[in-house]
């Protein structure tokens, strides 16, 4: 469903990532972790078409990212790791504005958003301006755009900054029965526990280079660790590259 | 001065070779443009003051009626911005929850924001005070001592401006019901420039040039007089520089010295008030603007609906745009302004001496209607820089939304740029129309202006979207700052090149055909090609300055 290969992206002074390859498979969770500045954001970025990459492609449902950028972004639900909205818009008007742009019926959009909202506690404050929502209600409200469209793909930056334990707990959730619907999610965290409880695979990548993927006892192979926990087989791989 | 080092450190940065937001081109270009109006500000006033001294008894009076004009139009000025700046500062800069948190006294805090407040607000006023009075010290000979004394005196009259506004936003964010405080400010500030910009095009401050108008001398010395309150702080400034001028050191200092300890007493004032309120105040303006109106709704149909003929996407784009511009009351200052700006623009048409003057009226009223052309396109590329330019900026950090969303960034530049080109296009119409109506011109340069207007229009809306799209700014706090960087300079640069250029290219054969029909001559073949030339290569430039812009935008945007 998500196939990356030789994907580079490179600013000039630095070489962010660097001939990047994986896939994903339908339905599958891919946890994607790495130190600061490891090229995680720029990847998850790149996946999402916010910005170009130098070289390789990324193919999203057998859909060209750079050829038909269009058609490639309306079967995928993209969530950024800082909540950044139009703050004088409320709740449901920026939910609209998302469904115009990914064309999403009228009727349904109503009996989804308020579905959605209920789920996210965000009923209540849907006709509240932006601006005076909660960093934590910001993020769900992105989440919560993120699924009006019902997407094939899920691409998320740390989704679970800024959230509320009963939050994490319910977007665990979400993520794992979208999933279970054939829905390919594919999440970036520093949340090692995260990634451990909810991935099929995960990905280190350290430096802009993908180090190892798997399973944690894939990883635990890797980094010869024998069954290690995923946090000690992470610090063994980024100190051994 | 620890609390403004970084401010100092952030600017010193900015200036460093090898870094990435390298400043010295802009501040080239700053200063270019900044040196260019400095001398065109001097040369009008030095030539002005010439002329006054050539008018007998009257001359000083007037020159003196002009310097008070000056200062009392500096100062408005002055609490204007300083209003709008100390709110900001003060109250709405995203580092003050970081500044708050530290172990610094309040009114600490206070200050340094106070003395950063002053000085965004008033730099650009001193700046452009100095032509004004190197030019009354020439004309009147004046010694050193003159320019210190009136450079000392414009500092306290900024102080002044800043104190007084400061003072009354500490009060109204004190007392005022939280959530109101920005629109209260807004408001206030806005009413006071408009009441100046009207009240001083109303008293027609042009026929003080003209002494016949007044039926007596007594009528026009009183009309003199006027404005000149002595509590006021503008006349103790005026005196300073007026005595100075005239060597008469002990009522200037007087005056100065009446200046420098009102701007003392304010500030110590300021202080108290700070430790008493501020902090108050500073919790209070945390809270959520509240909405000043609910949904307009007309028998259940909300205004949405008269978008309907867009398309899905740039329907929402539109909504989108206008609402979040109608709820920014940091937007209506300059809503206000442009109001206050035509009613000025169309009063000065109708007030327009055309039956005093020496040439055939006819021909005159053309002439001004052909200029009215370059001045109408002029305003609506000023209104362009504010509006249009920073379009693609004010889509802020959220502007990660667009990039994934399934909408190209074509798409995305073409629908900003109708958003804004619709109404653009009916006001600079309205202005030229209306303009032209007042000045009785003929059907032939109506329809010229018309046609004229309806071409530009759209090069300039499409400049500025594009250029906005090479150069934004996406972490800006207040990206309709973003008219003052490189891109909003160079925006401005190539908006009255153009305008200029398809004035001039019109200018040569819009003479012929004219002075053609008043004495009934035909033309030759060469002077049809000359103006067939003329013409496309006018239409070329205004459709090359649609296409081009934008496609280079969308081009940037993608890149990012």
């Amino acid at each position: 469903m998500i196939e990356l290969k030789n994907l580079t992206k490179d600013y000039g002074t630095t070489l962010a990532v660097n001939r990047l390859s994986l896939d994903v498979a339908a339905g599958e969770i891919y946890g994607f972790i790495g130190p600061n500045g490891a090229g995680k954001t720029t990847t998850i970025r790149m996946m999402g078409g916010i910005i170009e990459p130098t070289a390789g492609s990324i193919t999203i449902a057998g859909i060209d990212l750079r050829k038909d950028p269009v058609a490639a972004k309306k079967i995928i639900g993209f969530v950024p790791d800082r909540p950044f909205l139009y703050e004088k818009l409320t709740g449901m008007e920026f939910l609209k504005f998302i469904a115009d742009l990914y064309s999403v019926e009228a009727p349904y959009l109503f009996r989804r958003s308020e579905e959605l909202l209920k789920q996210f506690a965000l009923w209540e404050w849907a006709d509240e301006i932006i601006e005076a929502y909660s960093h934590g209600m910001k993020q769900r409200l992105i989440i919560v755009a993120a699924l009006l469209h019902d997407p094939k793909v899920m691409i998320i930056d740390e989704p679970m900054v800024g959230l509320d334990p009963e939050a994490v707990s319910m977007v665990k959730d979400i993520l794992k029965g979208l999933a279970a619907q054939n829905v390919t999610i594919f999440v970036s965290t520093h949340t090692l526990s995260l990634a451990e409880d909810l991935c099929d695979r995960i990905g280190v990548i350290h430096k802009g280079t993908l180090l190892a993927q798997g399973s944690v006892s894939d990883l635990n192979l890797a980094a010869k660790t024998g069954e290690a926990r995923l946090e000690e087989v992470f610090l063994t791989l980024v100190r051994e590259a | 001065m620890t609390l403004l080092r970084p401010r100092l450190l952030s600017a010193g940065n900015g200036l460093k070779p090898g870094t990435r937001n390298n400043r010295w081109t802009q501040l080239f270009l700053f200063l270019l443009i900044g040196l260019a109006f400095w001398i065109g500000a001097f040369l009008i006033f030095y030539r002005v003051l010439i002329y006054f001294q050539s008018v007998q008894n009257f001359g000083d009076i007037l020159a003196m009626k002009l310097l008070s004009m000056m200062i009392i139009t500096f100062f408005t000025l002055l609490l204007f911005s300083s209003i709008i700046n100390t709110l900001s500062h003060l109250y709405l800069s995203r580092d003050l929850p970081l500044l708050y948190s530290l172990p610094v006294d309040i009114r600490d805090i206070f200050f340094s924001r106070w003395f950063s407040s002053a000085f965004d607000s008033s730099w650009i006023v001193v700046a452009f005070s100095l032509p004004v009075f190197l030019s009354y010290g020439l004309v009147y000979q004046a010694g050193a001592a003159f320019y210190l004394a009136a450079l000392t005196a414009i500092v306290c009259m900024c102080l002044m401006a800043s104190a007084v506004s400061s003072l009354l936003v500490l009060l109204g964010a004190a007392l005022l019901p939280a959530g109101k405080i920005r629109t209260f400010f807004v408001i206030l500030g806005v009413l006071l420039v408009v009441l100046l910009v009207i009240v001083l095009r109303m008293i027609r401050p042009e026929q003080l040039v003209n002494p016949d108008s007044f039926a007596s001398a007594v009528l026009y010395l009183n009309s003199m007089q006027a404005l000149s309150l002595p509590y006021l702080p503008t006349t103790w400034v005026t005196d300073t520089v007026r005595f100075a001028l005239k060597n008469n050191w002990t009522y200037s200092i007087f005056n100065l010295a009446l200046s420098a300890s009102c701007v003392f007493s304010m500030i110590f004032i300021n202080g108290m008030a700070a430790s008493a309120i501020y902090s108050r105040g500073f919790s209070r303006a945390q809270t959520t603007a509240n909405r000043l109106s609910s949904p307009v709704k007309f028998r259940g149909h909300s205004w949405e609906g008269l978008l309907n003929f867009l398309s899905r996407s740039a329907k929402a784009f539109a909504i989108k745009e206008i609402r979040s511009f109608f709820r920014d009351s940091t937007q209506w200052p300059q809503l206000f302004l442009i109001c206050a700006l035509i009613v000025v623009y169309l009063y000065n048409f109708s007030v327009l001496p055309l039956n005093r003057a020496p040439i055939k009226t006819v021909y005159l009223q053309n002439v001004f209607s052909f200029l009215n052309v370059g001045l109408a396109a002029f305003v609506l590329s000023a209104i362009a820089a504010r509006f249009v330019f920073p379009a693609v900026s004010i889509e802020g950090e959220a502007f990660w939304i667009i990039q994934s969303a399934p909408v190209s960034m074509k798409t995305f530049l073409w629908i900003k740029f109708f958003l804004y080109y619709i109404p653009l296009l009916i006001l600079s119409e309205i202005l030229i129309v209306a303009s032209n109506l007042l000045l009785g011109v003929t059907p032939f340069m109506m329809f010229l202006s018309v046609l004229t207007i309806f071409f530009l229009v759209p090069a300039v809306v499409a400049l500025a979207v594009g250029l906005g799209a090479c150069y934004p700014d996406f972490k800006s706090e207040n990206p309709a700052l973003s008219v003052t960087s490189f891109g909003g300079m160079l925006f401005m640069l190539l908006s009255f090149g153009l305008i200029a250029l398809v004035i001039i290219l019109e200018a040569g054969p819009v003479y012929k055909i004219f002075m053609a029909r008043m004495h009934g001559y035909a033309f030759s073949w060469i002077q049809i090609l000359w103006f067939v030339f003329s013409f496309t290569f006018a239409l070329f430039l205004c459709v090359f300055a649609v296409l081009y812009p934008m496609r280079l935008g969308a081009i940037n945007l993608l890149k990012r």
